[in-house]
């Protein structure tokens, strides 16, 4: 082979090899720009919720209620009836079936929305005023557009008459798409128009919160232990093997321990945060400790000299010195290590957070849901309101964990200092 | 001549299996400087860091033998090393200012063994340093700068002035101008020579030159063993030994 020909190979080695390059990263850009457009696409709709004015009359004798009644008067109040005569003013209904059908047109928490109207507003009884109530699941989802009406009417949930519904309220424009508070603000359910992710945003933040409390100490004072002061031998080389192994042990088996010690032995109760939090801790430990300790040790040994070499003990030159420089990349790691708790779905399940929840936590003891473990539910129901809120939950998820992983990443770019 | 103020008896040093030390033998003498010079790896800096007892930080290492500093010996399980530190500064082959402002860089040992305990006494400890390490009229004017900000010479200065602000008797250097050009060398020979009338200072170099610049006394160390030591002039004049006269000539090193 002549001089030139060498050459050529070479040019022509290196010439492929960036082309590898350029076509793993477009292969990896193009796969994320298909999971992103197809969240996007299936969830932005349900950051909207359609609604349908209707003209609410307050009758004090159906409500059994006399101006000026206290708060407690007022929640005892049937207002059913007023509701169901409300609900039915919006189009005409021929006979009980027909009625039937134009309600089913609403959420099934009809009422509560005109209690709650009333709440806000106590003056309003014997008045009339016009409210937007939340339409069924079905409704919304065929005026966002997700639901084919094209459809022979026996394999439709929306009847023909339903339909001829909608259409009139379409032409008078009183039926509506507004910003879907519901969806933050509400508990699971079972209907999709007014289920929400308010509990899991809770009970993932009390988990996330209670992780952060028990594993960032330990794993802290654990990896300065084990890199400044632990005697280099046979015991802590295994210790070092074993937490790099806990690293890589699949987040279902710290369910099961969760399940067998925390709740079956200790007792401590099911589906609630702070279940959640312990078992999410015991996985993100060695988690934390790897980074923790990397950034230790890449603090270099002529600071912890220099510092020796002047009179400080061991101990004060590790803590003057050593931790706050390595301070920043421990901080990234611990939320890079949060950023995969907060991810975490099969440990939650089995330690039983996959309950049907309703209610909002008050306290990390009470039972809750979380957003991954929510994303799994809401993807097993059959409503079709259920395939955006699953998306829509998805983009809640990975929006905390860009959130949180561009912290981290600043952090670190902010406060790593610079030596020579 | 000066009175002995450190003094080595069969001093063997290990690094696990391997001897780095073997039965050193050595008087330095105070308010002196001491020079050690010899080839790469033959046991210069192992000495110097049992001075200071930093030896310890290496788990492997070990020590056997005597180092007396006034009489009393120092390679003692029960010393305190931080008091020994506060007696023994060290500069090091590298500049290493910590990634801190310069005032704190000088302020950090008076603080943690609780000399200064003002704000006007840590400035005066602060000032004094740098005078006396010739860094003052460069950075007072800009004291509260991260110390690496500053150039080499600057920051083997700032380590130097870090090293007297605890007011040591011993000062220890290994090999503090091989990271240092030309000028910024002469300006820490300089130093040194004027820091020799308040310490005893030993110092390590590569340097033959720097050696007979600056030094009183020299050793030359070779495979871990003393080979000669005595009167700078004399060693390097008219060493007694062979393989001593072979280095200083260049013929090995």
């Amino acid at each position: 082979m002549t001089k030139e020909q060498r050459l050529k190979k070479r040019h022509n080695a290196e010439k492929r090899f960036r082309f590898y390059g350029l076509a793993s990263i477009f292969f990896a850009l193009l796969f994320v720009l298909i999971l992103v457009h197809n969240i996007f696409s299936k969830g932005s709709s349900a950051f909207m919720k359609t609604a349908i004015n209707v003209e609410v009359f307050y009758d004090k004798d159906l409500l059994e209620l006399e101006p000026g009644a206290s708060e407690e008067e007022i929640l005892e109040a049937d207002f059913f009836d007023i509701t169901i005569e409300s609900l039915l003013k919006v189009y005409p209904a021929k006979n009980m079936d027909e009625e039937d059908a134009l309600i089913e047109l609403f959420t099934t928490d009809a009422e509560i929305e005109i209690k709650k109207a009333f709440l806000n507003n106590k003056n309003l009884i014997g008045k009339k005023i016009n409210l937007e109530i939340t339409a069924s699941d079905d409704i919304d989802q065929l005026h966002k557009g997700n639901y084919p009406r094209d459809l022979p009417e026996d394999r439709r949930r929306i009847s023909n008459f339903q339909l001829e519904i909608y259409d009139v309220l379409v032409e008078n424009k009183t039926i509506t798409k507004n910003f879907n508070n519901y969806f933050f603000k509400n508990g699971d359910s079972r209907d999709p128009e007014i289920a929400g992710i308010g509990g899991a945003l809770v009970g993932s933040f009390y988990s996330i919160l209670i992780c952060l409390l028990l594993a960032f100490p330990v794993a802290v004072l654990a990896s300065i232990y084990l890199e400044e002061f632990a005697p280099k031998n046979k015991i802590t080389d295994f210790i070092e093997i074993n937490i790099n192994n806990l690293a890589a042990v699949p987040s279902i088996v710290y369910g099961l321990l969760a399940l067998q010690i925390l709740l079956a032995t200790i007792q401590l109760p099911r589906s609630t945060p702070l279940v959640a939090g312990i078992t999410l801790a015991l996985m993100t430990l060695p988690r934390i400790i790897i980074p923790c300790r990397a950034s230790l040790k890449a603090v270099p040994p002529s600071i912890r000299e220099g510092a020796l070499a002047v009179g400080a003990s061991k101990f004060q030159s590790v803590f003057h010195h050593v931790v706050p420089l390595a301070l920043p990349g421990t901080l990234s790691g611990t939320i890079i290590g949060l950023a995969q708790a907060l991810g975490e779905t099969a440990p939650l399940i089995l330690i039983g957070m996959v309950a049907f929840v309703v209610d909002i936590p008050s306290t990390p003891i009470d039972p809750s849901s979380s957003l991954p473990v929510q994303v799994y539910l809401w993807s097993e129901s059959a409503e079709r309101g259920f395939v955006e809120k699953t998306s829509a939950t998805i983009m809640m998820l990975l929006s905390f964990l860009i959130v949180m992983n561009f912290l981290a990443v600043y952090l670190r770019q902010k406060f790593e200092k610079r030596w020579n | 001549m000066n009175n002995v103020k450190i003094k080595s008896k069969n001093l063997n040093v290990y690094y696990g299996e391997k001897q780095a030390l073997f039965d050193v033998n050595l008087d330095l003498n105070e308010k002196e400087v001491t020079a050690l010079i010899g080839p790469s790896g033959c046991g210069k800096s192992t000495f110097i860091r049992c001075i200071n007892r930093m030896n310890d930080v290496i788990d492997i290492c070990k020590v056997s033998g005597n180092i007396e500093i006034d009489g009393v010996e120092i390679n003692d399980k029960n010393l305190d090393v931080v008091s020994l530190r506060e007696r023994v500064g060290m500069v090091f082959q590298k500049p290493n200012p910590f990634p801190k402002s310069i005032y704190d860089n000088i302020s950090y040992g008076p603080k943690i063994h609780g000399k200064g305990e003002t704000k006007s006494e840590l400035d005066e400890i602060v000032e004094n340093s740098l005078k006396k390490a010739a860094l003052w009229e460069e950075v007072k004017d800009r004291l509260d700068e991260p110390g690496t900000g500053l150039s080499g010479g600057q920051q083997q200065r700032l380590c130097i002035a870090r090293a007297i602000s605890v007011n040591p008797e011993v000062i220890l250097m290994d090999e503090p101008c091989s990271a240092l050009d030309p000028i910024a060398t002469a300006k820490i020979e300089e130093l040194i020579d004027e820091l020799k009338k308040t310490y005893t200072i030993v110092i390590v170099t590569h340097s033959m030159a720097q050696a007979v610049r600056v030094s009183q006394k020299t050793g030359f160390f070779h495979l871990g063993k003393l080979i000669e030591v005595g009167k700078t002039e004399k060693i390097f004049k008219n060493p007694d030994n062979k393989m001593t006269q072979d280095y200083i000539t260049g013929r090995f090193g």
